[in-house]
């Protein structure tokens, strides 16, 4: 029993990093350019072709080939922000819910019609490699995934504290126009939160590839979770994604443990209603304008 | 745009003529389903506008309405062998019950919250009848038993006759719009889309308007829902609550005009013409050519004309037509 439930909060964790990595950018996008985009999923699909791409055509590892999706997806976003969110930004929300929206939209139908609906996978030597600790399994592939997952959000984390640039953007978040009085270019910092943001969602992608299929509709399932993982977290706030996300990938994997292998988003969601029922002011109260 | 009583009335009047005589003129099959699609999908259009268009709650989870109306007729049908004409109704109330919860959640998040609010929703009630098999068939579904030519339970030999009915939905839910558009309760609608806080600072009951638009919103959508099951003898929890029906129901008003009487009708007959030409050309064989068509028409409408093809009509008639700016 206590092994069981041992095993299913590991799991859990492990793939709660990969939660993470897709939550963080929602919140940061979220934060900085108060917008959320629908199409954070999409663009960790986008990272898991690329890398699926790269090995197949050129052998590349899908580990390695992070230092390829994540400069790609930064391009796209600040691109994105750049020629499509600016034209946005403002009071209404219609205009910018709908515009990443279309965005999801339009990449997941042309993945289906580029790719197919197939499943893809990519096999490296590590893929069915785990460590068994005491009655415990833990599949490598996933591991690496989680460590690389929380390296990164430190590393943005320092970036966010340390740099001007982070600070910039933090300021932004805090308050976007006495940020601006400050000096501090707006288009500049929402392009890199954006890029960084994407640059996330692509290096998900290569770390889900090793133990992952990839399919048009595979973010989706990646976006949901992050989304949950933000309003329960406290909209805007990059700590309370990271540990929301890993509570709802524990949450995910004893539902799928204790009650059936389908229900796991049913825990997910059922978390996001009793979250909106009572405690619906400490989540929302942050989302000012 | 402003047109005198007597036009008015002699452009509905045409209208009507025209929509009611086109079953007998146009008779091919595979023109009939598309015109019954277009009727179909306006007036769930319609009821999405209601809430998202005039009160800019802009929900992605209607398909939970749609498949609660569909469920509620069809296990009233299958199990018990009441009409559907009476389980349409039924199907209403209960998804107008259904809203009283859901909205109590949802209406919490504002903005871009509230839609992923609703996604979620209608998600958690297609998971609920995937899961129970006993209760509603399970993930296989059911097929309705088809018995001939039977008005009484809403079943037709002649496609026309279900064009009829549809129309007649559709008609229903325009001149509830239009009552609502004319009356306090739309201008409030209005009020709550533009600034829900300032709103609430004139005297606007902003939650009661809410959860009152939401429950004629889903009512309506319920209907849908009934007809649709009714028209393709067939239920599941994917095609109930298929997300495709919340995101069309969203698009065809954005698209067409947001927050007008006529513009997911506009929007509609647009992309479900589209998506028509679309898959005569190039056969349904490429798997998301559709949406991604419908996306790109979404962006270009968000990007170059957020009042939709409403709007811009507009916006052309007074520049050339009238030689007035657009917005006087």
């Amino acid at each position: 029993m206590w092994e069981t439930l041992a095993q299913a909060v590991i799991n859990g964790l492990l793939i709660g990093g990969i939660y993470a990595l897709v939550s963080i950018g929602v919140t940061l996008i979220f934060g900085v350019v108060k917008i959320v985009n629908f199409a954070q999923g999409e663009f960790v699909m986008l990272g898991m072709y690329i890398s699926f791409f790269l090995a197949t055509q050129f052998g590349i590892d899908p580990l390695v080939s992070l230092v390829v999706s994540m400069p790609v997806l930064f391009l796209a976003g600040v691109l994105i922000q750049h020629f499509l969110i600016r034209r946005v930004l403002g009071p209404n929300d219609m205009p910018q819910i709908f515009l990443t929206f279309a965005l999801s939209l339009l990449l997941l139908n042309l993945s289906l019609m580029l790719f197919s609906a197939n499943y893809r996978t990519v096999h490296t030597s590590y893929s069915d490699e785990a460590w068994h600790i005491g009655g415990l399994y833990i599949p490598v592939a996933k591991l690496i995934a989680f460590a690389v997952a929380m390296a990164l959000s430190g590393l943005l984390w320092v970036f966010l504290h340390t740099t001007d640039l982070g600070r910039a953007m933090r300021a932004a978040s805090q308050n976007r126009d006495v940020a601006m009085l400050m000096g501090i270019n707006p288009n500049r910092v929402f392009a890199v939160a954006f890029g960084t943001a994407l640059a996330l969602a692509g290096a998900a992608g290569s770390l889900l590839m090793p133990f992952y299929s990839a399919y048009p509709f595979v973010g989706q399932v990646f976006v949901l979770m992050a989304f949950v993982a933000v309003v329960m977290g406290t909209l805007g706030n990059v700590m309370g994604a990271l540990v929301a996300s890993l509570m709802m990938g524990v949450a995910e994997s004893l539902g799928i443990q204790f009650v059936g292998a389908d229900s796991g988003l049913i825990v997910v969601f059922g978390l996001l209603l009793l979250t909106l029922a009572f405690r619906p002011s400490g989540l929302g109260a942050r989302r000012g304008r | 745009m402003q047109t005198s009583g007597t036009m008015k009335w002699l452009w509905l009047a045409i209208g009507a003529v025209v929509m009611l005589a086109l079953p007998q003129l146009v008779t091919s099959s595979f023109a009939i389903d598309i015109f019954i699609r277009i009727l179909l999908f306006s007036f769930i259009g319609v009821a999405w506008n209601l809430m998202g268009g005039y009160a800019k709650q802009l929900s992605l989870g209607h398909a939970a309405y749609f498949g609660l109306g569909a469920y509620t007729s069809t296990i009233m049908q299958v199990n018990y062998g009441i009409s559907p004409w009476i389980g349409m109704v039924a199907g209403g109330v209960v998804a107008m019950l259904a809203s009283l919860p859901i909205g109590w959640l949802c209406f919490r998040l504002r903005g871009p919250y509230f839609t992923i609010a609703t996604i979620a929703t209608a998600q958690v009630l297609m998971l609920i009848f995937l899961k129970f098999r006993d209760f509603a068939w399970g993930a296989e579904g059911t097929t309705i038993p088809n018995l001939g030519s039977a008005p009484l339970m809403m079943q037709f030999e002649e496609k026309s006759s279900y064009y009829y009915v549809v129309l007649g939905l559709l008609v229903v839910g325009l001149w509830i719009t239009h009552r609502i558009e004319k009356s306090w309760i739309g201008y409030y609608l209005v009020a709550i889309g533009e600034d829900e806080d300032a709103a609430e600072a004139i005297g606007v009951n902003a939650p009661k308007v809410k959860r009152d638009i939401y429950m004629i919103s889903a009512f309506l959508t319920a209907l849908a829902g009934t007809f649709y099951t009714q028209y393709i003898y067939f239920i599941d929890p994917a095609t109930a609550f298929s997300f495709n029906v919340s995101i069309e129901a969203a698009l065809v008003s954005i698209v067409g005009g947001i927050g007008t009487l006529w513009g997911p009708v506009i929007g509609t007959v647009l992309l479900e013409t589209t998506s028509a030409l679309l898959q005569s050309w190039l056969g349904s064989s490429v798997g998301g050519i559709q949406l991604t068509v419908y996306s790109l028409i979404l962006m270009a409408v968000i990007l170059w004309r957020p009042t939709g093809l409403i709007g811009f009509a507009t916006d052309v008639y007074h520049r050339y037509l009238r030689r007035k700016p657009a917005r006087a």
